[in-house]
């Protein structure tokens, strides 16, 4: 196993580090993606920066320009308040999921891109990561992730009780608005050059398995990407080894392990004591 | 002579779209009070709470607010919040102290000790590592109860804060504020839609209803809501 990781460190080092980079923000930034109960926003979002990418083909512009340019486009409509709007948010979203994954492909089919190049570029595969792709990952998570983490406090708070936030003097507005801008530049970026349904998997299935098996929300945010590293290097290295396709393993590999950590969680609430009721 | 008043309203209207739910309310509240707001479902209590926090615009009117220093302490309804979260009781409580703490500070050994003591006066030191999510909704509240008396401000606004308790728990709550109030000189402004739970409590009460708001004495309120449609719901 061990020799198999260092042969594909060797022969596929970008894949390795742009994986990596990959799962620790998007599993970072995931835990409120799910406990924002916002899953389906990261969906929507992959698929609008993947519609970036075919939009920015068919005007020989750079993908990641297209994909953070229309990411921020839906990202400010997605900010706006539906609380007393007549039509909830999540409808908005999938119109703009529909939209997105079809506009995308009626735009490639007209770029003049073979099929497989097609596939590749809107749909990603983490073993052809080049170089650059690398440097734009890195480029667009160190700052996103360490902004995250920074100022993980006034975020949670405004997650977890946004009036009372307020009335403390937050700026709710301003730190929703970053979390989503965060959330964009990283699913535009990593769409690029994982893939949309790895994004997704990295965002959701990553933090869900870390949720499950800690109550506490710190361990959660160290415990998230540790898995998602695991589950990355198993994925590749079975992928490698196995010569099967690589996205696809690793989202394999992180549902199975989320699977096992739903067991585990329902074994330990079924077995521990339950204590005397509360008072009130 | 009025104490100097805590809030300060006059032609205050809020509203939602194109309706308003209050308009053209005067009210005083001093220093030191105890204040009910009293009204049906829907009648405002909420929004007028949350215009005097500034958490909505107001339509028209003045409106004046002397906090002092550290802001209200401030109990939101429960269905505002998610259990989903994986925070401790005692994390949530030390929520309040974000005005002093900002982004980065940890708690020095006299706030810890703040933290402690609120747990401590609501019940809470034995729950203190367990999630929102394991409490009964009676705990919940009184979490956030300790998180607005951490803050150490004179001022506390709850909204609704015995909703979904039973008469045990609506009981515990009351007397804690009331408790408050008398020993510890704390402005307590809340939203209730029960008056025969406060009339005895409070002296002064403010009726919500029909769009207007009246700061009336709890007995004269009582003479107004009697046979009305509200109070039979009540």
């Amino acid at each position: 196993m061990i020799e198999s990781i260092i042969e594909l460190a060797d022969l596929f080092p970008n894949a390795l580090i742009s994986g990596m980079t990959m799962t620790i923000v998007c599993a970072i930034i995931g835990v409120f993606v799910v406990l924002k109960r916002i899953v389906f926003i990261s969906i929507a979002l992959s698929e609008t920066a993947a519609c970036g990418i075919a939009s920015a083909m068919l005007l020989h512009l750079h993908p990641l320009a297209g994909a953070v340019a229309l990411t921020a486009i839906v990202v400010s409509l997605l900010s706006i308040n539906y609380e007393n709007s007549r039509i909830p948010r999540d409808a908005v979203l999938g119109v703009i999921f529909l939209m997105a994954s079809s506009l995308s492909i009626l735009l490639v089919s007209k770029s003049g891109f073979g099929l497989h190049e097609i596939k590749a570029m809107l749909y990603g595969d983490l073993i052809l990561a080049g170089q650059q792709d690398r440097n734009i990952l890195l480029l667009a998570s160190a700052p996103s992730v360490s902004f995250f983490l920074l100022f993980i406090r006034p975020i949670t708070y405004t997650f977890f009780d946004r009036e009372a936030s307020q009335v403390m003097g937050l700026a709710c507005r301003f730190w929703e608005m970053s979390f989503f801008f965060i959330l964009g530049l990283v699913v535009s970026a990593a769409s690029k050059t994982g893939g949309v349904l790895l994004v997704f998997c990295y965002l959701v299935v990553v933090p869900t398995t870390a949720l499950l098996l800690t109550k506490n929300l710190t361990i959660v945010i160290i415990l998230s990407p540790l898995l998602g590293i695991a589950t990355t290097i198993g994925g590749l290295t079975l992928s490698y080894r196995e010569d099967l396709p690589c996205n696809q393993t690793i989202i394999v590999i992180s549902c199975t392990v989320f699977g096992m950590a739903l067991i585990i969680a329902e074994l330990v609430k079924r077995l521990k004591i339950k204590g005397v009721p509360e008072a009130w | 002579m009025m104490k100097d008043p805590v809030l300060e309203c006059s032609d205050l209207s809020v509203g939602y779209g194109s309706e308003d739910i209050l308009t053209k309310v005067c009210l005083s509240v001093p220093r030191g009070a105890f204040l009910p707001l009293i009204g049906p479902n829907g009648s405002g209590k909420t929004s007028l709470l949350r215009a005097f926090l500034g958490l909505i615009p107001l339509r028209s009117g003045r409106l004046r607010r002397r906090f002092g220093e550290a802001p209200p302490g401030y109990v939101p309804q429960q269905k505002q919040i998610d259990p989903l979260y994986p925070i401790s009781v005692r994390s949530i409580v030390s929520m309040g102290l974000y005005p002093e703490l900002g982004f980065w500070r940890l708690h020095n050994r006299n706030q810890k000790m703040r933290i402690d003591k609120a747990l401590d006066r609501f019940g809470l030191l034995g729950h203190q590592s367990k999630t929102f999510r394991e409490l009964s909704e009676g705990m919940r509240q009184k979490v956030l109860l300790a998180r607005a008396f951490v803050t150490g401000s004179d001022l506390l606004i709850l909204d609704e804060p015995t909703a979904g308790l039973d008469a045990v728990s609506e009981r515990y709550v009351l007397k804690h504020l009331i408790d408050l109030n008398k020993n510890k000189g704390k402005t307590i402004l809340l939203a209730h839609h029960r008056l025969e739970d406060l009339s005895h409590l409070a002296q002064m009460v403010c009726l919500v209803d029909q769009k207007k708001a009246l700061y009336l004495p709890a007995t004269e309120a009582w003479k107004q809501i009697q046979g009305s449609f509200w109070e039979a719901e009540a």
